[in-house]
């Protein structure tokens, strides 16, 4: 992997962990009995104290639009979301192979 | 002049990519290159076997190399490829070079090792090899204490069944409930109960600071203190196996795994790629996930085998149907939990109910708990969970698709169901799940606006 990709990766990966850490310390609360204070790190400051607070600010539909538009979504590599509009018609395949005869 | 396809990886993904290549293009030449000796078994069924439940090693084997041999496929087994070039279009194999006309990448993945001192001790054990879990497998009858360690799918089945087995189990996790990334805190209860009942003792918001031990480990080192075992089973993350393919100049994206497009194209021209060394969208936020079921794997390797035998398939965004038994206890999904939903900051309203997978006098009944995330405003469904007994898995399978479609909490309060009292009851869990959550809604709906018609009635 490039140093750019890996640097995208780990930058999604500490995104995804505070993220989630911190949803769960929100689920957590209806459940004390059943849960325990989830490990926590050292360090990690700007992620909890800066960017989860920041994320959790924004609409959806603005981070929506600022994951698009910073490809972060499939359709830049090929990808259509799904229409997700029942009663459309059936389409038959262009081809029927063997396999599915 | 007879083209051929050269397939790297026995996995679910390689081989139906193999098999699905020559079906639709019988005069294709398929080369299929494993470093394993052995193919077409379920990796999966491993931690029963070890429970018992399954009697032999030897039940999980499917098929049969002999088979795919006579059914045209030339299988190259133990046969790891060291090089990929894709501009002369050869791969380099047992020093020897081989030629491809279209290449199907599906090497998989390996599992994430703990990044902590003592991890390359003895009795460490990683699942997937069939050979290696027998004779794991004889190791387990010499051994009274195991660490798992990481509560995930695989984590949680291994702990239920070695604590089945007998064994004393410790379950360790940094997680505050098992199976955080994806289960919700109400489903972990049970599962934390029945895993309890099996002997398991938990773990949990632990992390594994060191494995300690001579030679082989004799215990672990946690952040609540040490825990003495004979063995530890590593359970942590699929790490999708790229490497050959990246120095071959693949692009991979942001989960490590390659990209490829919806007809499983990689970023090369006659380059496919399938199974766990993949990234596909999420069918809800189209952002890329990986790490998923043998069942995605199997049928990503047939859209990637059918496109590269020169057929026209295309792969849909996943909303990942999911389920497992916990212990004795049934729990499933798909797409999002309010966990997930509420991490990436998606807005949910939600919907719970809880009925009986048959008539509530049949023998076996069982209560099936539904949770339904539905989008505010349209209510088309979004992400769920079930737990109980019976017909989870039906119930998840049913829910991602009907979400895929696009169905509403008003369709599913209205749905119809099959009623017959030794396999439905008159009541379906799901439909009335929804019809609570429409029930709360209308309450908000009435309390906060004089007119209720911004709910569906």
């Amino acid at each position: 992997m490039s140093r750019l990709g890996g640097a995208q990766q780990r930058l999604r990966e500490q995104a995804e962990h505070h993220l989630r850490v911190a949803a769960m310390e929100d689920l957590r609360r209806a459940h004390p009995q059943a849960t325990t204070a989830p490990h926590k790190p050292p360090g990690g400051y700007f992620w909890r104290l800066v960017f989860v607070p920041l994320y959790r600010r924004m609409p959806w539909e603005a981070k929506v639009k600022a994951m698009h538009a910073l490809r972060m979504t499939a359709e830049s590599n090929g990808w259509t979301a799904p229409a997700r509009t029942p009663g459309e018609p059936w389409h038959p395949p262009r081809s029927y192979t063997k396999e599915d005869s | 002049m007879t083209e051929r396809l050269i397939v790297i990886g026995g996995g679910g993904a390689g081989i139906s990519a193999a098999t699905t290549a020559k079906r639709v293009n019988p005069d294709l030449k398929v080369s299929l290159y494993t470093e394993f000796e052995d193919i077409a078994y379920s990796p999966c069924g491993i931690p029963f076997v070890y429970g018992g439940e399954i009697p032999r090693f030897e039940d999980l084997f499917l098929s049969t190399v002999e088979r795919y041999v006579s059914d045209g496929l030339d299988m190259r087994m133990e046969t790891v490829v060291t090089d990929l070039d894709l501009d002369r279009g050869t791969i380099t194999a047992r020093n020897q070079h081989e030629g491809f006309d279209k290449l199907i990448v599906a090497t998989g993945f390996v599992w994430e090792k703990p990044d902590v001192p003592g991890a390359n001790l003895e009795g460490l054990h990683y699942v997937k090899n069939i050979r290696k879990a027998m004779e794991f497998d004889k190791v387990l009858e010499t051994v009274k204490t195991v660490a798992v360690v990481g509560a995930t799918p695989l984590g949680v089945e291994m702990a239920g069944n070695l604590g089945q087995r007998g064994l004393g189990v410790h379950f360790i996790d940094e997680g505050p409930w098992v199976l955080h990334e994806v289960l919700d805190p109400d489903v972990a209860e049970p599962v934390h109960e029945s895993l309890t009942k099996r002997g398991v003792t938990l773990h949990l918001g632990t992390a594994v600071e060191a494995f300690l031990g001579d030679d082989h480990v004799r215990a672990v080192a946690t952040s609540q203190g040490e825990i003495a075992c004979d063995v530890v089973i590593v359970c942590l993350h699929k790490v999708p196996n790229t490497a050959l393919a990246e120095a071959a100049g693949l692009a991979a994206g942001t989960t490590g795994g390659l990209i490829v497009d919806d007809h499983m194209r990689t970023t090369a021209d006659g380059v496919w790629a399938a199974g766990d060394v993949i990234e596909v969208p999420h069918g809800l936020t189209m952002i890329p996930i990986r790490g998923l079921t043998g069942s995605h794997a199997y049928s990503q390797g047939r859209t990637a085998g059918a496109n590269a035998a020169g057929d026209d398939r295309t792969y849909d965004p996943v909303w990942v149907p999911w389920g497992l038994v916990a212990g004795d206890y049934t729990i499933g999904g798909f797409s999002l939990g309010e966990t997930l939903a509420g991490a990436m900051g998606v807005p949910y309203v939600l919907a719970k109910g809880v009925g009986v997978s048959r008539a509530r006098y049949f023998p076996g009944a069982t209560r099936t708990h539904v949770k339904l995330l539905a989008e505010p405003g349209t209510l088309k469904l979004i992400g769920g969970q079930v737990h109980g007994g019976e017909g989870v898995k039906e119930r998840c399978d049913f829910l991602a698709f009907a979400a895929k479609r696009g169905a509403t909490l008003e369709d599913f309060a209205w749905m119809e169901n099959i009623y017959s009292p030794p396999i439905g009851a008159l009541f379906e869990p799901i439909a009335i799940a929804a019809q609570n959550g429409l029930a709360e809604l209308r309450k908000q709906a009435e309390a906060t606006a004089p007119s209720p018609s911004a709910v569906p009635a």
